[in-house]
């Protein structure tokens, strides 16, 4: 498989996840929880839907505030996660998660406007 | 003792085109025996005769009349409510032979009384009706009301009240007040001047009912009320206001409300009637107006059952005494409707605002919002407004600023936009100005040290630098030229003219640095443009009035709601 970073990767929210299983994909959500593990944590959406999120490796660093997720959706619809950003707590404090959905669900209302993996795929 | 009224015959209908009002048509009348010309359709009713409701021969039942006598005796009926019985294809022709009736022969005619009046009027008998103190007229309702007569007595209750207002102009100084009356007919606005604000402001009580009498009507301007009425009144000095004490049958306010999610199927600018729960105040701002008067504003989010919100703003008194606590229900009878940020309301001085109204609609709208309501997730027509700009910010793309022809016009446009800048000429971006406090004057270099300004006509022996840029400006669709002086080149800039001046003076190559940081970076433009002429050739001179940063919030969220409406 084609390294995950080179593929298209469309922004989804926690009610997108379904429809796309096996697929690559980016989320931004707000940390939650970390599993004492340190292998899983929970982000939460700007709907306030909770997602879990499934490292390869345990982390290495204290995580809060907004994260960017690239990672592919498995059967059971968690993200097993290959890259995450934590966004700067300065920049992370202004970061407004309910626009961002609002932004993301115009991206999937007009997909014709928005040919991302259209135009990738191609 | 009222009379069976005898249904009569339309003989003949004929449209009388007045000057500048409203047509009005004519009707003859025959009952079989005798016809009569004087009957007039009140304006409200024209719709039956344009449409041919009302034809030759139809028989119709007149329901409701009023009668005016006019100065040489003559009879004029005023038809205020009609009913066809027998369409005009019906009834195939002239019904007898009617001779015109002649006053006095025939005694069945003056008993043609006022039937549906009087049942209006409540359970009083005839002889009870409300004679009006101190004149002969006898009352008549609001919609039979027209500038024809002159001799009439309305009683009505107030519903609105303006407070007094002042104007100063050349022809001399002054004041009036306004006010909307109701009754069981039809409503009408009433407006005093000088002497009658004098007479009757202190009198008249908004909710109480009065006489009103010898008043002159004119046809309304219909641009600035919400009164459904042809004609309005206007105070003079021979009208008389009289309280009436038994007014209970008098209607309370009249409106005619208008559900928030049909807003914005509704016409700019229209003046209509919404009622809503106040669900979140704003706090109360104070601004100044065009003509240098200072005003205070608030706006209110008022929401109903369509589930919609839009933003009311309120002026003056009614914004600094309104109280958003509890989320009262909130009627404003005359608001008008703005394109401003999607749609707006705004409760003009002619605007009447309830709060908590004993009607229906109120009690049911407090049901639901108490229910359900105040649950929901409601969608406002009015765009949040913030940072951006505020103000009334008309944000254009350098594209629709050319396509739009801005500054073709009379008079300037202002719009404001996002763009980069992509080119600034540093040549001759910094000039040597006057140093006086408000001046800024170029000055001549009278290379002996000391610099002429010649609007101070003095001599100073030092200057300030001030910055004249021409930047090009760049958005997704087209670019620009602007001048942006002082303070807009120096927040373009990140640095103050006297630094840059230094620098110029010093180090070149840190003054040239200072222009190769600026470039490409975006910024939130206000400017001004306007056609300008030299030596016949004509261009577009773009001036930049303020530059700010872009705050991405509200940026993002003006693009995502100009896409939904796109899509709507």
């Amino acid at each position: 498989m084609a390294n995950i970073i080179d593929v298209p990767k469309p922004r989804i929210n926690c009610s997108m996840l379904s429809q796309h299983i096996n697929r690559p994909v980016c989320f931004v959500g707000r940390v939650e929880k970390v599993h004492p593990t340190g292998k899983t944590f929970t982000v939460e959406d700007g709907q306030g839907k909770i997602a879990t999120v499934e490292l390869n490796e345990p982390l290495e660093e204290e995580l809060s505030g907004v994260v960017e997720i690239i990672g592919m959706v498995s059967n059971k619809g968690v993200i097993m996660a290959s890259v995450y950003n934590m966004l700067r707590e300065d920049k992370g404090n202004t970061f407004d998660i309910q626009l961002y959905d609002e932004a993301l669900r115009v991206i999937h209302d007009f997909p014709q406007h928005y040919p991302f993996e259209g135009a990738a795929s191609g | 003792a009222i009379m069976k009224l005898s249904e009569g015959a339309i003989e003949n209908i004929r449209k009388i085109d007045g000057g500048s009002g409203p047509a009005r048509f004519r009707a003859m009348m025959s009952d079989g025996r005798y016809s009569m010309t004087s009957f007039m359709l009140c304006t409200q009713l024209n719709y039956m005769a344009e449409d041919n409701t009302l034809a030759p021969h139809c028989i119709c039942l007149i329901k409701r009349h009023v009668t005016n006598i006019l100065k040489d005796g003559r009879r004029v009926v005023i038809i205020l409510e009609i009913q066809v019985l027998k369409p005009a294809d019906q009834v195939g022709g002239k019904i007898g032979e009617p001779v015109p009736y002649t006053e006095g022969k025939n005694k069945h005619f003056i008993s043609f009384t006022n039937r549906g009046f009087n049942r209006d009027m409540g359970k009083k008998p005839l002889s009870n009706m409300p004679s009006t103190p101190g004149g002969g007229s006898k009352v008549v309702p609001i919609a039979s009301l027209n500038p024809y007569q002159s001799k009439w007595t309305i009683r009505a209750r107030v519903t609105n009240k303006s407070t007094i207002r002042t104007w100063s102009n050349s022809r001399g100084d002054g004041k009036l007040f306004s006010m909307e009356i109701v009754d069981e007919s039809g409503e009408i606005r009433v407006t005093g001047f000088n002497q009658e604000v004098d007479k009757f402001y202190e009198l008249i009580e908004a909710g109480k009912v009065y006489y009103f009498s010898r008043a002159s009507l004119k046809i309304a301007n219909k641009q600035y009320t919400s009164v459904k009425n042809d004609y309005e009144m206007t105070l003079n000095g021979e009208s008389s206001i009289i309280p009436c004490e038994d007014s209970c049958d008098v209607p309370m306010v009249q409106c005619d409300f208008v559900t928030i999610g049909d807003l914005e199927m509704k016409e700019k600018d229209s003046i209509l009637d919404v009622i809503g729960v106040c669900k979140s105040v704003e706090e109360v701002t104070r601004l100044t107006t065009k003509t240098n008067r200072e005003v205070s504003k608030r706006n209110l989010n008022l929401m109903d059952m369509s589930g919609k919100v839009v933003t009311v703003t309120l002026w003056g008194e009614e914004a600094e005494k309104f109280d958003g606590i509890g989320q009262p229900v909130v009627a404003i009878k005359g608001a008008k409707l703005s394109d401003f940020g999607g749609r707006s309301l705004s409760a003009s001085f002619s605007s009447t605002l309830m709060i908590n109204p004993d009607i229906p609609e109120a009690y049911k709208l407090r049901g639901w919002y108490d229910k359900e309501g105040h649950a929901m997730d409601a969608q406002s027509l009015t765009e949040v407004k913030g940072g951006g700009g505020g103000g009334n910010t008309n944000w254009k793309s350098l594209s629709d600023v050319k396509t739009e022809h801005l500054g073709h016009g009379e008079k300037a446009d202002y719009y404001t936009c996002i763009a980069t800048i992509v080119y600034l000429r540093k040549e001759n971006c910094l000039y040597q100005a006057c140093p006086s406090q408000d001046c800024n004057k170029k000055v001549v270099d009278q290379q002996n040290g000391m610099f002429r300004c010649e609007k101070c006509d003095k001599e100073f022996p030092n200057f300030k630098y001030r910055l004249i840029l021409s930047a090009n400006i760049a958005d997704y669709g087209d670019n620009q030229w602007v001048t942006c002086f002082q303070e807009s080149a120096e927040a373009i800039l990140g640095q103050n003219s006297a630094y840059l001046g230094q620098l110029k003076e010093s180090n070149e190559a840190a003054f040239d640095e200072v222009f190769q940081q600026a470039n490409f970076n975006t910024f939130i433009f206000r400017s001004r443009v306007k056609l300008e002429t030299y030596n016949d050739e004509s261009r577009i001179k773009a001036t930049v009035m303020e530059v700010k940063p872009v705050d991405h919030k509200e940026y993002s969220k003006r693009l995502i709601m100009n896409i939904r409406k796109l899509a709507n």
